[in-house]
């Protein structure tokens, strides 16, 4: 068991969750537990590719649908909408 | 003491491609656009939605694969890249991690009027999707997103760090852009965006081995831009080093407004990504018939071309430039020098009176009427002195805009060239009493006025005298 | 009561013209009137719309149409499929006011049959979890003991067909979210074949995984439901492509000759004597009526919860990324730039289930750990995978349990997430192998809570399912029996 390796805070950062001291702690001990569940797991050898060319995919034709969907729909569960578009807050570059 | 040093410049160029839809929704392809008009629940990464990839995608990018020289993996798969943005709706990029379709290939650039190339060797080349624009606008307190660019279809084209110089870099650029061109599978609209580059810059003292620390440049928007921005980044570099700094691996933003650039990340904060192979789509196989297929349609790229006009056609570099820029006229080009036109001519007609007349007139060469056959008709017309090059000019016109033949614009309009020599002596000896100036500054061995004096018969026979024969009147009468 | 008949009785009653689909309808919508205050099914109830639909498919039979088996036959739909302008809020604070502006082609593919929808059912917050207790808004309870879970995540699905207030459900399972609480409410429940349902629409837990299913009280019904969702949709590319028969027709051929195999490696994992008895004595009766079993081994079973944990929350880590406050659902307010409107809005829409298992995904994916993580998770799927298959030479079907005990109380295991995840210690292997299985009743435990059989079967194999366990079906007199709730 190795508790060090998970730097829960940086974890949270990269998920984009804000987490208090007292969450980081129970979330640290509980993925900990989880993780042993797997390091007890024995080596596996072997190729994970990630390519199954048995079961390969059928590719779509180019060809244009227009879609179903209204951008009044699109953007009729966003937050916050002005000008067609949805609103975020200022970015600055 | 200033040292040398050895300027390292890498490129990743990102290519929209000009295929229909989208890459993983049936959404047009477009630019612009009323804002998230052209969109749909895939494309805006609504929840339960699902891309199915488009097969043109991968097809466009095996042509510009194979046009490179690169490794074709026809079995191959697509990976999510994650990271948070407002422009990016599913918070991951469907792009290609560990197995990208092209790998493994390279680029001959010329470099110089003399013809000199270098191999720029080019990583790979996989697809991705595009993201969407942010639109900042002071009428708004905050960030506006348009979701329209959402899911345009990319390749990223990605060379080692082969380049030595901006010069180098631009040409490799402009070599880029030319094949994606001919395979006409992206538009390159530089001022749409449908081309943009990051540039990897690193600087190392003349003869030493190993790289030195790496800058990566984004927002370079043209090529133009990426001569500046890797001129100033390697003079930044170059400076640190020699006031006894280093060079800090780190990702800059180019603005070339006011031609800086500025730290946008450190490498500290460089963004984990964690890729890992997408889920909803399956393995991409591409039959190796079809690979071939697509091989099988790769036209004569623009730098192989290039390389033939400047070394069989003996065409000086700005002419082969002029003939490669478009692909049409390049191809009109080798049809007219079949017919047996002399290569110079040909060149000199498609880049000097044919490109004019189809600025003026805003057109393609495709949409007039000139063919090679009618070119070189009317090329071998000047050789043989049956015209003149002054009617040269009207006939171009007539045979790319009408329906008439060359040789019904020659009897039509008369342009036939008179070679009688008894003819010609009477338009001589009038010309030369109404120059009586002209004659004596010849005779007191002002030789160069003859040209004037030619000039001045072909006016009187409205261009059809033989300049030739009227040449050796003059000569003769004058003498 | 109407709601009390199984879809296949109540379809041949609206075809001959006994009863009309908005008797019908009004039926579960009254039953769900009655009894949803106990059992807490359903998260929104579409009374005005599901009438309308049924008063449609009532007019359209009037006028002498041929509609499909399942027109007018209500089928409730887990909150996780989207149904275009109804809410489908995935049971979190996240989506609270979600109404998707598509539906799921599930859905077109009920609508298209004229089923009629009474609403939405709760679940575990994105379906994560094996009690419906992660739900954001409301507690389910079994509607056999209303101290106990439903089992999960399809646990408002499982409860509201059990207690009589849906005909039909459908469920998804991505670990076991629909045979474990079919399995604990006692009724029966279909883990298709990956790709033999379109996922378009479903919003993803772990798209390799996800799996959208039937739910009902008796196999002939899972049958005709499955006989509607199934089949190749263009817009999920992870769709196969084939034909499929009808699953109604394939009952009713008998056992004779059924190799079953029984993995010992099921017989532990903290499995309880009364379950392993009630489905060994299931077996017992299938080889009485000509079947043959035998014991087999599948020995990386320990491994493969560790593998569903690692896969599973590796793809939730990202699929999940999207839910950020901006396009849709919750948004934390009066933030402080964007990075604080990302953070706050996550942290405060998501539960805490939901958290961990993005942070455990982000950190399996992150830099330096992927190879001992998803890596590792990818080659013991492929080894799980290669033991069935192996399996598969020597038997037809595989029995094990479904669920290692009966259903638990409510707040027994909340706090302890390891505990809760063995309850699905017997069905992840399933996901794992992209195989079909189904859970079925078979007994009940000395608590008197449901205990479940589950039969895999190899890829695409849900006709010999069915069969089977319809044969067990009319073997035990029908499993249709919805218990007295209170």
């Amino acid at each position: 068991m190795n508790e060090s390796k998970i730097d829960i805070n940086h974890i949270a950062k990269l998920a984009r969750l804000k987490l208090d001291e007292q969450q980081a702690e129970k979330f640290a001990r509980q993925i900990t537990d989880i993780l042993g569940m797997v390091d007890k797991l024995p080596e596996i050898e072997g190729t994970a590719s990630g390519l199954d060319p048995e079961n390969p995919m059928r590719l779509r034709p180019d060809v244009v649908v227009p879609s179903a969907t209204t951008r009044e729909e699109i953007l009729s569960n966003a937050p916050q909408v002005e000008a067609g578009c949805v609103v975020v807050p200022r970015i600055v570059e | 003491m200033k040292k040398d040093y050895e300027v390292i410049i890498g490129l990743e160029v990102h290519a929209e491609l000009n295929t229909k839809s989208k890459i993983f929704c049936t959404c047009k392809n477009a630019f612009g656009g009323e804002v998230n008009a052209n969109c749909c629940p895939v494309c805006t990464g609504m929840p339960g939605s699902l891309p199915v990839l488009n097969e043109q995608v991968v097809y466009s990018c095996i042509r510009m694969g194979q046009a490179l020289g690169c490794t074709i993996h026809n079995v191959c798969k697509q990976d999510r890249k994650n990271y948070f943005y407002p422009d990016l709706p599913k918070a991951y990029q469907i792009s290609q991690f560990d197995v990208p379709l092209c790998e493994n290939g390279s680029l001959e650039v010329i470099l110089d009027d003399e013809g000199h190339t270098k191999r720029i060797g080019v990583t790979r080349i996989h697809i991705e999707e595009d993201a969407g624009k942010l639109i900042h606008d002071d009428n708004f307190s905050g960030s506006l997103v348009d979701f329209n660019r959402c899911g345009v279809p990319l390749i990223e084209i990605v060379s080692e760090p082969d380049m030595r110089s901006s010069a180098e870099a631009k040409a490799y650029l402009e070599t880029i852009k030319s094949i994606l061109q001919y395979l006409d599978i992206s538009d390159c609209k530089m001022q749409e965006g449908s081309i943009r580059c990051d540039v990897n810059v690193s600087v190392r003292p003349a003869g030493q081995k190993e790289f030195g620390t790496r800058v990566e440049m984004k927002n370079v928007n043209s090529f133009s831009a990426a001569v500046r921005a890797i001129d100033y980044e390697a003079a930044r570099q170059i400076e640190l080093l020699e006031d006894g700094g280093h060079v800090v691996q780190e990702t800059r933003k180019w603005n070339d407004a006011i031609g800086e650039n500025m730290v946008l990340r450190s490498k500290e904060d460089a963004q984990d990504y964690r890729y890992f192979p997408e889920p909803d789509l399956l393995t991409i196989v591409v039959p190796q018939e079809k690979v071939d297929e697509l091989r099988a349609m790769q036209p004569e790229l623009p730098n192989e071309r290039c390389k033939r006009y400047l070394f069989e056609n003996k065409l000086p570099r700005f002419d082969a430039n002029l003939l490669v820029e478009n692909r049409d006229r390049g191809d009109l080009f080798d049809a007219t020098v079949a017919l047996g036109a002399p290569s110079k001519a040909a060149a000199n007609w498609l880049n000097g009176d044919v490109a004019r007349l189809l600025a003026e007139r805003g057109v393609t060469l495709a949409e007039t009427r000139l063919t090679a056959a009618g070119l070189a008709e009317m090329i071998a017309a000047i050789e043989k002195k049956t015209i003149s090059n002054t009617a040269g000019k009207t006939v171009i016109e007539e045979i790319m805009f009408t329906d008439r033949t060359v040789e019904q614009v020659i009897a039509e309009k008369g342009l036939a060239q008179v070679s009688d020599a008894g003819a010609l002596r009477g338009v001589v000896e009038e010309v030369l009493a109404n120059n009586e100036k002209a004659v004596g500054e010849y005779k007191a061995g002002k030789t160069n006025v003859l040209g004037f004096l030619v000039g001045q018969c072909m006016r009187a026979t409205k261009g059809k005298g033989n300049p030739e024969l009227l040449r050796g009147l003059l000569e003769e009468l004058l003498g | 009561m109407l709601y009390q008949k199984s879809a296949t009785e109540l379809s041949a009653m609206m075809a001959k013209g006994e009863i009309s689909a908005v008797e019908l309808t009004q039926s579960v919508l009254d039953r769900i009137g009655e009894t949803d205050d106990k059992v807490g099914a359903y998260l929104t109830v579409c009374s005005e719309s599901a009438l309308a639909q049924a008063a449609d498919i009532d007019a359209r039979r009037a006028k002498g149409e041929t509609l499909s088996p399942m027109a007018g036959i209500p089928v409730s739909i887990k909150d996780n499929i989207c149904t275009k302008g109804v809410l489908t809020t995935c049971a979190s604070k996240m989506l609270y006011n979600f109404k998707p502006p598509y539906s799921a082609t599930v859905i077109e593919r009920l609508e298209a049959a004229g089923a009629v929808m009474p609403g939405k059912l709760n679940l575990d917050e994105f379906a994560m979890g094996s009690s419906c207790e992660n739900s954001a808004f409301r507690i389910t309870h079994n509607p056999h003991d209303l101290t106990r879970v439903p089992g999960g995540s399809s646990g408002g699905s499982a409860a509201a067909v059990a207690s009589g207030e849906a005909v039909m459900a459908l469920g998804s399972d991505t670990g076991g979210s629909i045979r474990q609480p079919a399995s604990c409410c006692g009724i029966v429940g279909l883990k298709p074949t990956y790709g033999s349902v379109s996922r378009y629409g479903l919003v993803a837990f772990a798209s390799s995984l996800d799996q959208i299913g039937p739910m009902t009280r008796t196999v002939a019904d899972c049958a005709l439901l499955y006989n509607t969702i199934c089949g190749h949709d263009p817009r999920d590319a992870t769709s196969a492509y084939r034909e499929y028969p009808d699953f109604t027709r394939c009952m009713g051929k008998g056992v004779k000759g059924l190799r079953i195999g029984v993995p010992k490696e099921y017989f532990g994992l903290g499995v309880t004597e009364e379950v392993q008895k009630a489905v060994l004595d299931a077996v017992d009766a299938l080889v009485r009526e000509g079947a043959t079993v035998k014991e087999i081994s599948l020995p990386s079973t320990d491994t493969a919860l560790a593998a569903y944990y690692i896969i599973s929350s590796a793809e939730a880590s990202s699929n999940l990324a999207r839910f950020d406050g901006v396009k849709y659902g919750y948004r934390a307010k009066e933030t402080d730039g964007l990075i604080d409107l990302y953070e706050r809005s996550r942290s405060e829409g998501f539960g805490d289930e939901v958290k961990r298992r993005i942070m455990l995904g982000t950190f399996m994916l992150s830099s330096g750990f992927f190879d001992a993580y998803y890596k590792r998770g990818k080659l013991l799927q492929q080894r799980i995978g290669a033991e069935f298959a192996e399996a598969f030479e020597g038997c037809d079907l595989i029995a094990t349990p479904t669920s290692p005990c009966t259903a638990f109380k409510i707040g027994e295991n909340v706090g302890d997430p390891l505990k809760m995840y063995a309850a699905d210690i017997c069905t992840v292997t399933v996901n794992i192998a992209s195989l079909p299985a189904i859970s079925i009743p078979c007994g009940t435990g000395a608590d008197g809570m449901p205990i479940g059989l589950q039969l895999i079967g190899p890829r695409f194999s849900e006709a010999s399912l069915f069969n089977a366990a319809a044969h067990y079906e009319s073997l035990v007199g029908g499993f249709n029996k919805i218990p007295a709730i209170g």
